[in-house]
């Protein structure tokens, strides 16, 4: 008697495991999705503009698909530690990624492997052009005044935004090229990034930030800083009275993105759900006002058009990054 | 006019609930400060900006007292800021004053919190523009400074405490270099290329090793459940303060002007002021053995320097911590922008944050009471239960710091290392000076040398490296020297 009971415990028990082992059914169509929790990946630290963008989304996907959407900060080594996990994730759309400028370069750099190709790209949400930000008592009136001053004095003129090899190095490494100045003309002080470049130029330690116009843009709207130039197309809304480089017959734009990716291998019908949901949310009044109320450039490319972006950042980097020395 | 709309249910309501979550994720190894933030600025824009503003603030300098709480009990520090608190307040839980302890450790932080919001209100613009002065080399004097620490720290074991340092410093060069992106020590592996996080390292240090400790103790009994309740008389907590004044008061402007120094922060607030605090006393050789002067100069130096933080923050727009960072996030977002002009063109969101930082402090010493009413509540279960606790928390801390099980596995291995270097009379904390404060000595002395073209009179002719260099001095051979020049004269 008590061996049957046993016995019957025991076949329960078994039942329960396998039901529990049992893969959850999941149309491999992807008509189901989602069916459980989404999250995005963040590259960089909580608080900052990349988190607070992905925060916003996950917020919104959360509304649009009904399930809970959280943001995991995935940091460390350049942005090398997120992208990776972005890209090795199980490729079912449950796992995004909120890439960077970063993809386009670190492969370049001897960083990591990992190339847009890696990825299926959903939709660009954002892009901020590379500026370069003086001090308000700076003697430069123009970016005319600075390019005469480094061919003035080679070597001597100080600037910072990243560690060496980062985002804003590269951009003003490009546009030092386009200028037709060797990269080595400016000296680049690395630090970890624009805040703390910004206090080096308070501070009068170095003499000019490459950042963006939004990383600087209290100081600015305070009267600390100043716009020199914009790496841009077109003068950036907001900043209506800092020129482009263009306009001073420099044919140079160095853009930071940020955009929606997908591990490679994610159904299409999936991919085409995110897209579309994607695009309303970045389309919505709620994001142009959330993106203006922080300063960050409104730029949506979807699906092709993001990948051809991607494609053309990629070659545009490359040509830099050999320029510069800082190949691997 | 300010007080009467923050002293209002809607406000005090969040208010004391976010502080409570700050106890709670100070005192949680893994869970900082910087995530409590970033989880309440969402929250807060759904609320009047007075209540977020003062769910922010108030759990910012919660979570740093709270980490105080399992560092005192446990010898776990619950935020790296609490490190210090290993020392001295571990020592006197051993000998059955934990709660005298704490209790004494939350009025300092309590007093600690408003002298640098104090320095806020009154001096921020001057010690703002001062900050602005440090660049490359100051940084890389202040670390120095913190790094020699490691021999305040362990007296006796100078030889010992240097090779932890040492050890400290090397783990930190491990991944993407910060200066130049050179990957170091990575052997192609994707999370080593992140580097080794100090937090993890710190939780295995400290927390797991504890376990394995105690797992080779014979007795089950708690650590309390066999002693009689701790009473303590709030008179003595105060006259302890009172004789420790002058400790306080160079707790507080350590705290506040490191605080203020964009590129450092609580943490070597913390130790700085430990070390002042050794260096200066008449009685150096009780540090570390349950000094009551080494309870009270880390703690009133920590919470000063969240206060301190907010003066680059507010005057220049500067994040001095990730929580300010945060903050000015959330700030402009509400369209009031940092800056000289922000004292006279938003003086109303200023004097809000004046107050409710002032406030903030009274309402830490409620929270605080919570908090070490309910450790102590913890800390009479039987042993084994609080040691499975310990690993509990120590896995979910370790793996929610960067949801990878990555660092899961370093906190083990920090872990078995801990336990070993321990047995082996390796004193801990300057490992863990060495994994904060390599990396900015580094950075700072290549970014300077890359700046000054590796001209290295600059080091030491700048007028703060000069200071800097001095006090080193001052510290290390002033009181021999001075002991060589006493006993020639008698």
């Amino acid at each position: 008697m008590a061996m049957s009971k046993a016995l019957a415990l025991f076949s329960f028990l078994q039942l329960c495991w396998l039901t529990a082992c049992a893969p959850p059914q999941t149309a491999s169509d992807g008509s189901d999705f989602p069916n459980r929790n989404l999250t995005i990946i963040c590259p960089w630290a909580a608080g900052g503009g990349t988190d607070r963008v992905s925060r916003f989304f996950a917020d919104q996907l959360e509304q649009a698909l009904g399930k809970p959407t959280i943001v995991t900060n995935r940091t460390g080594g350049g942005g090398a530690v997120g992208h990776s996990a972005g890209a090795t994730a199980k490729p079912d759309g449950h796992t995004l990624l909120m890439g960077t400028f970063e993809l386009s370069t670190m492969h370049g750099m001897g960083i990591s492997h990992l190339t847009h190709e890696d990825y299926e790209p959903l939709l660009q949400v954002n892009a901020d052009a590379a500026a370069i930000i003086v001090r308000s008592d700076s003697p430069w009136a123009s970016v005319g005044d600075l390019i005469e001053a480094i061919k003035a004095a080679p070597g001597q003129v100080k600037m910072s935004g990243t560690a060496t090899g980062g985002a804003w190095d590269l951009a003003r490494a490009g546009f030092q090229l386009a200028a037709g100045l060797d990269v080595k003309d400016v000296l680049w002080v690395p630090t970890e990034g624009s805040a703390p470049s910004i206090v080096e130029l308070l501070g009068g330690h170095i003499d000019a930030v490459c950042c963006s116009l939004a990383e600087a843009a209290s100081q600015i709207e305070s009267g600390q800083l100043r716009g020199l130039a914009v790496m841009a197309e077109d003068r950036v809304s907001g900043f209506d009275g800092v020129p482009t480089v263009k306009e001073a017959g420099i044919d140079w734009v160095a853009m930071g993105w940020r955009g929606l990716l997908v591990a490679k291998d994610t159904p299409a019908p999936i991919v085409t759900t995110l897209r579309e949901t994607l695009q309303t949310i970045a389309e919505s009044d709620a994001y142009l006002t959330f993106m203006k109320q922080n300063r960050f450039g409104h730029e949506v490319k979807v699906g092709e058009a993001f990948s051809d972006f991607l494609a053309a950042q990629d070659a545009q980097w490359q040509k830099v990054i050999a320029a510069a020395g800082y190949a691997k | 006019m300010a007080l009467t709309e923050l002293l209002t249910l809607e406000v005090l309501i969040p208010w004391l609930l976010s502080m409570i979550f700050g106890i709670f994720v100070g005192a949680t190894p893994g869970l900082t400060a910087t995530m409590a933030v970033a989880l309440i600025v969402p929250i807060s824009f759904n609320l009047p900006a007075n209540a977020g503003l003062a769910m922010i603030i108030g759990v910012s300098f919660t979570a740093i007292f709270a980490g105080d709480i399992p560092a005192t009990y446990l010898r776990i520090p619950g935020t790296p800021a609490s490190a210090s608190a290993t020392l001295d307040g571990h020592a006197l839980a051993q000998q059955n004053r934990g709660r005298f302890a704490l209790i004494l450790n939350l009025w300092c932080s309590a007093l600690g919190g408003l002298l640098g919001v104090a320095a806020l209100i009154f001096i921020a613009p001057q010690l703002a523009t001062f900050a602005l002065k440090f660049s490359n080399f100051e940084y890389f004097w202040l670390a120095i400074f913190g790094l020699s620490l490691s021999a305040v720290v362990s007296a006796g074991h100078t030889v010992k405490a240097l090779l932890a340092a040492a050890l400290g410093i090397l783990i930190s060069t491990i991944g993407i270099d910060t200066s130049v992106g050179t990957p170091r020590f990575t052997f192609d592996s994707v999370a080593l290329t992140g580097g080794i996080q100090f937090i993890p390292v710190m939780i295995g240090l400290f927390g797991l090793s504890e376990v394995f400790r105690n797992v080779l103790r014979k007795s089950d009994v708690s650590p309390d459940a066999a002693r009689p309740a701790e009473k303590v008389s709030m008179l003595e907590v105060w006259s302890t303060m009172w004789k420790r004044k002058s400790t306080i008061a160079k707790g507080a402007v350590t705290g506040t002007v490191v605080g203020a120094l964009p590129g450092a922060g609580a943490d070597i607030a913390a130790w700085a002021s430990y070390g002042i605090a050794q260096r200066t006393s008449k009685e150096p050789d009780t540090f570390g053995k349950g000094a009551l002067d080494g309870v009270v100069a880390p703690t009133s130096a920590n919470n000063a320097a969240v206060g301190g933080a907010w003066i680059p923050a507010l005057v220049f727009g500067i994040p001095g911590d990730a929580v300010t960072a945060i903050v000015l996030g959330a700030l402009m977002m509400h369209h009031i922008t940092p800056g000289p002009e922000i004292f006279t063109h938003h003086a109303d969101a200023v004097h809000s944050i004046f107050t409710i930082g002032l406030i903030t402090q009274v309402l830490l010493l409620l929270a605080g009471y919570a908090g070490i009413r309910a450790f102590g509540a913890i800390m009479r279960c039987p042993r084994h239960l609080i040691m499975t606790g310990v690993v509990i928390f120590s896995i979910v801390g370790a793996y929610s710091l960067q949801n990878r099980f990555f660092d899961v596995w370093i906190m083990l291995g920090a872990g078995l290392l801990g336990f070993f270097l321990d047995r082996h009379g390796v004193p801990l904390p300057p490992l863990i000076l060495g994994l904060i404060l390599g990396p900015l000595a580094e950075k700072k002395l290549r970014a300077g040398l890359i700046s000054s073209q590796g001209n290295l009179t600059d080091m030491f002719t700048q007028p703060i490296c000069a200071a800097l260099v001095s006090m080193l001095v001052v510290i290390f051979l002033g009181p021999p020297l001075w002991k060589i020049w006493k006993s020639s004269k008698a």
